[in-house]
Parts: C-alpha cells; structure tokens; sequence
C-alpha cells in the first residue's frame, strides 16, 4: 500500500469571482491534505471561502462569474479490492477497496503520478464526462440545507434511485440477469432503464409480459439497494419512507435521506457542507454519530465544514482555520484547541460563550470578514487583529509549520525580523493586549 | 441634542412588581382544517399550559427543540398571537400577583361567583388580551420583539432611518430633526452611526442587522424585549459582539430579556433562570447554574449531553430516541416518555406507544385490520389471523419495546384473532418545587407517584 499520498491534495487553489466592483479573491492560494479515513475540519467565518473552496474540489463553482485562477486539486481513487471483490480481505486489510494503480505505469511510478503508483485525477481539469463518474461516486457532497437541497416534486426513492442509475446501472442489471440479450430490442430498453433513462412510452413497452418480469427484478433489485441506503442512515421503516417526498420529513430525515444519498456509492471523500447547522442540538448528536460510525465502516475521508468550533473538535482529526480566503492555522485538533497560535483562532475560540464567563465580557472580534476585491499582499487578519505590526498590512506571512509536528500557522508573530526580511519595529508584538 | 418627552410608562407607582411579565396556563392550539369545507379535524398543540414568572431586570431563557413551542409562546407574550387559553399578565404588584396565584390554584370549577368575579376583575385590570386599550397600548410599546431572521423581519424597500425612526412616528415620539437626532442616539447606541442612516438592510451583514433590530426595538425605551433565537443566524464571532450588546443594554437600560434560543451555551452565558420547554409543556424551570449543575430532567440531561462543547465530561450517554411525537396527538403523562432513556412504568404509557415503538423498532403492524380503543391506555387489536396476533403480544413481551412500558401493561391476552391492551392508567405529569424556585415535571423526582421512588 502507498500510504505516503494523500487522498486529496489541494495545491495553491484560488478562485476568483468577477464582480462589478473587481475581482474578488474567494479563495486565494490554500493548500490542503486528506488523508484516507481522515477527518479534515475547515472552520471559518462567513464570507472566509470555505464553502467555495469544497465546491472547487468537484468544480462545482458556476464559471463565470466564478475562474478557477490557479491550483490543482489532485485526487487518487480507490478501486475494489481485486482479490476480495470489496468484502475485506488480508490484502486489503479488510477495508475493500485498494488505491487505483496509475494507468500509465500501473504501479511503477511515473511522472504522471509523481512516483506514487496511483491513479492521479487533476480534478479541475479532467474532461467533464470524466467528473461525472467522480461526482457522487467517488467524491459525494452532502449539502446545509437538506431542504433545498433536496427536489421537492421527486419522492426519496427517485431521488437516490438516480445515485445508483448513474453510477451503478451496470451491477443493477447484472442482478436482474437482463445483461446478455445487449444487442436485443429488450436489452437497449433495459439498459436505458438501469439508467434511468427511460421515457413514458418505453415504461409502457416494459409493462409488457414478455419484458415484463426482467423489468420488475431490475425495479426490485433497485429498491433493495435504495432501501439498503436508507437503512445504513438508522431510518426507520426505510420501504415506507422511500415513498415519501421530502415535505413530508422532518429535517433531521431529510438529512439523513441526504447522507444516504451521499454515501450511496460507498465514495472515497465525503465532503459535509455544515449539514447539522439548520438542526436541533439533539438530532445534530445523532447525525454526527451516524456520518463517525458510517466512516469507521467504509474507511471514508471526510472534509467538515462548519463555522462551529465545539462541532469540529467533536468530530475532526485534523482541522483547518480559514479566513478571507487563506488558511490561517492547521493543526491536528489536540494541537489546535489546545494551543492556538493565530490570533484570530485564539480569537474565535474565545469568542464561544463557555462556563465561568462573565456576562458582557465575551472576547468578540471587533469588525467583520472584509471583502476582498484585488487584495494586495497583507495577512488578511490585520484589520482586526489586536497585535498587528506595519508588517503585517504589507507583506503575506507564509504558512509554515511553528513548533511542533504538523502545526502550521500563518502569522508574523512566530518569525524573528531576520526571518522575514523586516525592521524589528515592523513587526506585530504580543505587547499589551488581551486575546 | 433635543429629546421627545419620556414615554409614558403604565403605573410608575412605587409598588412595582418583582415579576414583569406573569404567564399562567397559556395555551395555544391552532386547528387543523381538511376537506372542502375546512372542518377542524384536530389541533396541533403548539403551547399546552405554561406558567412562569419574569422577573424584573433579570434574563429569562427559554429551551427547547424546534417545534416545542418556544417561538409561539414568545408570539403571544409579545401580543401578537391571542393564546387560545389562559393569560399573560402585565404588571402586577406582589399583592395582586399573590391574589391570583390564590384564585388560580383552585381547580375552575370550584370557585364561588364570588372568586370568580375577582378573577375577572384581576383580569381586566393586567391580562393583556382584557385590560383596557390605553393600558394595551402601553404593553405593546414596553414589550418589544427582536426576531430570529434578520433578514425578513426589516423591510428591504426602507431605509434604516426609517425603519429605526418608525415607532418613533407611530408613537408620535419625534418628527423631523428631532427624529433623525433620535435615530442617531439609537444607531450610536447598537454600534452603528450616523453614516449608516440613508442605507437600505441588504447593504448590511447578518450582524449588523440585528443591531437594526435591536435599535429599532429600543427606540420605544421599553421595559421588556422578546429575543426569538437573536443570534442563531449569525457566527460565532458576531454572536459574542451581539450577546455583550445585548448585556451592555440591559444594564444601561434596565431591560427584562425572554431570551428564546435552542443553544444551550448562549443561553446559560445569558439568562439568570432557564425554562426547558418539550413539546408544548414545560419540563424543567430554574435558576441557569442550577438547572445546568443539577438538571432533574432527563430531557434536560440529554440537551445537556447532545451539545458538541461538553465531550469529555459526559456523565450519562443519553442518545434520544425515536421522533418528536405528533403535538397533534401529544403522549400521555409525561411527553417525554417515549424518548426518554430512564422511563418508568408511571411515564404514561399508552395504546399509541405500541405504534410508536415498534415502527421505530422497524417493525409494521401487519394484518391490522380495526382498533376498538376504550380510553387511551386500553384497546383491543384486531388481526386478520390469530398468527398476527400473537405475533404482536410476542412482539410486546420482547426487547423490541422498553422495559418500562412492558412494566406498565397491566393486561395483555389475545382473544380470537383480537388483541386485548391495557395499560396502567396515570393521570398528566405535574410541574413540582422540588428545592426552592426550581420545579421539575419529572416522576423521578417529583412527589405525584412515590411508588417511583421504592423501586
């Protein structure tokens, strides 16, 4: 196994918008890893560019008025486990699945996969046809508002009924034993049913006794698997509630329907786009058991999302600080709850009401998240940052890694004046503040 | 700077009250309506009998999942919602608090004509929905509303000057430059200036409208304001500047908060008494250390337990099972009882729960063809053949349903193909004192089943 490459690895992603007023710099030069089964956080205000920076990763940012300006976002797959057939064995320590070997070398290493040996996906240039296969396969994304973004006129059972015609309408038709006759009349009709495809008038033809049985295993075979989907969220009733429409749900279904959905084609990445905000404490507890449980089982990835710092201590191995579209801090969760060394997580941190607080003495941050149209070089923290030096307003800090093992953090406040090339008098000092 | 003159406050006499606001058994229950001729089928119970004091000066939270009815019962304390039930009573003195309570504790159909007229005249003088206009008018200027969204609750065609200003006029308080001087005072105080005065709210943030909101609600110098989940659409940087806003303008101005929210660190940072609301009804009442250091309530505990901040200090795993009933069709006894992770016989089991529990427990009631139900804790089931039936008494007297409701079935025999059911009746959950000024409805703590206890 090679260990060593991450799943996913963002290098120097920017994405910018054109607006009226200028270009606006949503995400600007981040820089991430995930590591399989890992938990990454990404943690930041509204407006910091997490959201857009994990819809790049599937490119999902409308261009225009979106631009990809810079970056690669490389992803290597994992396959079936060829000895096993994805029902965990020795070779593949029992997951099932095993990294897609690089199809130039198959395994040898490559330029083209940088010596890894693995399949090796620049997500914002593969063809488009090529993403498709990726989308809600390999790497799924499960939305805030589960009732936006579920469609309302189609019932549960349609809606993931398209995940599996997408992405499994070969295995559904290899179970309803309907793939030998391909070249017949009855194969194509099938076929274009596996996927979904199927038009009123084709639905009529397979009600027809002669297609009438291989159409209806296809159908049943189909709902096993919706209902099997269902069942893996902790749904009750699943067979009922697949007849449903969202409307009829309540939010802490409608995102579980949304998990199941997600995790559907057992994929690789799950990216979660805050899914508990728009829910009560009590149903956010059980969610977050279900996606850590569902993890544990499927050895999936999981980016988290969310601007709720307790949230994310909860759930992540690693976490993510972002902020105007530049990543402030990563640290593993210990490190960063522990030790913040930003200002503005230390900031935040703080700023989360907590037991032996004294009322009206929050620390909050004064000012919000600044637009950043044409930013020129600066940390972008610095028009609200207690500490702030002539420096910071003028040069980018860098993030790099301070003190410890994996703890990188992009503030001046860690860097002698040498280091950076400055006056001792530009620089920012822990003088005389608070945080 | 010129100011209008003072608002008129009502009774300013020397004998105000220690409770502001007094709620006694509000209820509120909105009808539901099917079929051509909108026939009321049902009611949905959104608040159930609710009592509770706030006191002058102090922050009282307001707890609860969404759909327990939290943001109805701030609708009809602001007035703005007429409870179905009961009342909301402003300004009473001690005196007349006391005469009340006296007058309310017995049961209304044992009260003398007498008691009776004393009750209305109590009523006429202080519960909102019957005290006379002038009084009403001045309940609805000290008593303000700063809604949950920021973003519907300012109107997107004014501007801030006039949405600020608008009581102001209404109220006849200001015109002119005297009002635009007011305006400023106002905006100064939330935080804004007077650049922000000819701007529209979609040029604002999320937090920056809620300052609006807040300015607007202070431009009446009210005594009471109803915060309905203030900060729940903002982050958590914004919320720390809003929630120090929100203290800083209860000492400047002697403000009484309802603080309603569902986040339990903001509420325990804010509030000097906590009310926990489940379905309709309150479960748990106290002052917040108490209630947060030794909850009585086991939904409290799994509130508690269910927030992301506390990992680590868990005392009891308490997962909530099951969905939020139908407060349409609200459980018997205590509410909580089909969720509840330390049930017990005396919780109120029902015919109901049988439903409940099994399709929670993925199972159907299969062959079902009637059910003869005789109250709501005895039935019988009819099956199509005596094989389901047994089914469902094997399904009874197995791990599929808690403990405690097997506890609770006094009979349980299949006759025919029928099902005969009977559970143990008990009447609703009372809310108890347990130590001073903290009342639970819980059985396990309160004295209304002492059996409870001996097991």
């Amino acid at each position: 196994m090679t260990a060593t490459v991450p799943l996913l690895s963002v290098d120097n992603l920017a994405v910018h918008f054109a607006t009226k007023r200028g270009v606006l710099h949503a995400v600007d030069g981040v820089s991430l890893n995930i590591g399989e089964a890992e938990t990454l956080g990404l943690v930041g205000e509204t407006g910091s560019g997490k959201s857009v920076t994990a819809r790049s990763l599937l490119r999902l940012v409308p261009t225009p008025p979106g631009v990809y300006a810079e970056g690669r976002v490389f992803f290597r797959p994992r396959v079936l486990c060829s000895t096993c057939g994805g029902t965990g064995c020795a070779t593949c320590g029992g997951i099932g699945r095993i990294p897609a070997p690089c199809p130039a070398c198959s395994g040898a290493g490559c330029p083209a996969c940088e010596s890894s040996g693995r399949e090796t996906l620049d997500l914002l240039r593969v063809p488009e046809r090529k993403l498709r296969d990726i989308r809600g396969n390999r790497i799924a994304m499960i939305f805030q508002d589960p009732g936006k973004a579920l469609n309302p006129a189609l019932s549960v059972r349609q809606q993931i009924a398209e995940v599996f015609a997408e992405h499994r309408s070969q295995e559904l038709l290899e179970a309803a034993g309907a793939d030998g006759d391909s070249s017949s009349g009855a194969g194509v009709l099938m076929r274009r049913a596996a996927r979904g495809r199927s038009r009123l008038v084709e639905r009529r033809v397979l009600d027809i006794p002669p297609f009438r049985s291989r159409y209806a295993r296809l159908r049943g075979g189909l709902d096993d698997r919706i209902a099997e989907a269902l069942k893996a969220t902790r749904i009750p009733n699943p067979r009922k509630v697949m007849n449903s429409y969202p409307h009829e749900l309540s939010g802490g279904m409608k995102q579980r329907v949304m998990i199941a959905q997600a995790l559907a084609c057992d994929p690789d990445l799950l990216i979660a786009d805050e899914p508990t905000t728009a829910l009560d404490v009590t149903i956010q507890a059980r969610i977050l058991d279900l996606i850590d449980e569902l993890q544990e089982k499927h050895h999936t990835a999981v980016l988290y999302i969310s601007h709720d710092l307790s949230l994310v201590r909860r759930i992540s191995d690693r976490v993510a600080v972002m902020y105007g579209g530049k990543l402030a801090e990563v640290a593993s969760t210990a490190q960063l709850f522990d030790d913040p060394l930003h200002p503005y997580t230390k900031a935040l941190l703080s700023a989360i009401p907590s037991r032996g607080q004294r009322r009206g003495e929050l620390v909050a941050i004064e000012g919000a998240v600044p637009e950043f149209i044409a930013p020129k070089a600066c940390c972008r923290f610095h028009t609200r940052c207690p500490f702030a030096g002539p420096l910071c307003s003028s040069k980018d800090p860098a993030l790099l890694e301070r003190g410890r093992e994996g703890h990188h953090a992009a503030c001046f406040l860690y860097d002698s004046p040498d280091d950076v090339d400055a006056a001792p008098d530009l620089m920012p000092s822990w003088q005389g503040k608070r945080v | 700077m010129a100011i209008a003159a003072t608002p008129l406050r009502p009774e300013s006499s020397p004998s105000l009250g220690r409770n502001i606001v007094t709620i006694r058994g509000v209820r509120k229950y909105f009808p539901i309506k099917e079929g051509v001729l909108q026939r009321v089928t049902g009611h949905v119970r959104a608040v159930d009998g609710v009592s509770f004091d706030i006191p002058r000066g102090e922050t009282v939270g307001l707890v609860g999942e969404s759909g327990c009815g939290k943001t109805t019962l701030g609708r009809c304390i602001s007035g703005l919602l007429p409870p179905t039930e009961g009342g909301i009573y402003f300004g009473l003195d001690d005196e007349a608090h006391r005469r009340l309570d006296d007058l309310l504790r017995m049961p209304a159909g044992s009260r003398t004509p007498e008691q009776d007229r004393k009750l209305d005249e109590l009523a006429a003088r202080y519960r909102i929905d019957a005290m006379p206009k002038e009084r009403w008018k001045a309940y609805r200027r000290n008593c303000q509303v700063v809604f949950q969204d920021a973003f519907s609750s300012l109107n997107p065609r004014q501007l801030v000057k006039d949405i600020v200003g608008r009581p102001l006029r209404v109220y006849k308080e200001a015109f002119g430059r005297d009002l635009n001087a007011r305006v400023i005072e106002l905006l100064d105080d939330v935080g804004l200036g007077e650049q922000h005065l000819y701007r529209y709210p979609h040029q604002f943030s999320g937090g920056q409208r809620q300052r609006i909101s807040l300015a607007r609600a202070l431009a009446l110098e009210p005594d009471f304001i109803v915060l309905d989940e203030p900060t729940s659409a903002l982050d958590v940087s914004v919320q720390a500047q809003i929630l120090n806003l929100l203290h800083r303008l209860q000492q400047e101005h002697g403000l009484t908060y309802l603080f309603i929210t569902h986040d339990l660190n903001v509420v325990r940072h804010m509030s000097d008494r906590i009310v926990v609301m489940y379905l309709g009804k309150v479960c748990e009442a106290g002052p917040a250390q108490q209630v947060f250091d030794h909850p009585r309530h086991p939904y409290t505990e799994a509130l508690i337990a269910a927030d992301p901040g506390r990992h680590g200090d868990r005392r009891v795993d308490l997962r909530l099972m099951g969905p939020i009933p139908d407060p349409a069709r609200p459980p018997q006894g205590c509410r909580f009882h089909t969720r509840c992770p330390v049930s017990t016989k005396w919780c109120g089991w029902e015919v109901d729960d049988v439903v409940r529990q099994l399709e929670s427990a993925g199972r159907t009631l299969e062959g079902l063809t009637g059910v003869e139900r005789r109250s709501e804790f005895s039935a019988d089931l009819r099956f199509q053949t005596e094989e389901q039936a047994e089914g469902l008494i094997s399904a009874l007297r197995s791990a599929a349903v808690p403990e405690a409701m097997r506890a609770a079935l006094i009979d349980l025999r299949r006759n025919g193909n029928e099902v005969v059911l009977r559970f143990e009746p008990v009447d609703e959950v009372r809310l108890e004192s347990i130590e001073p000024e903290h009342e639970t409805a819980c059985v396990l703590h309160t004295s209304q089943y002492p059996q409870v206890r001996g097991e």
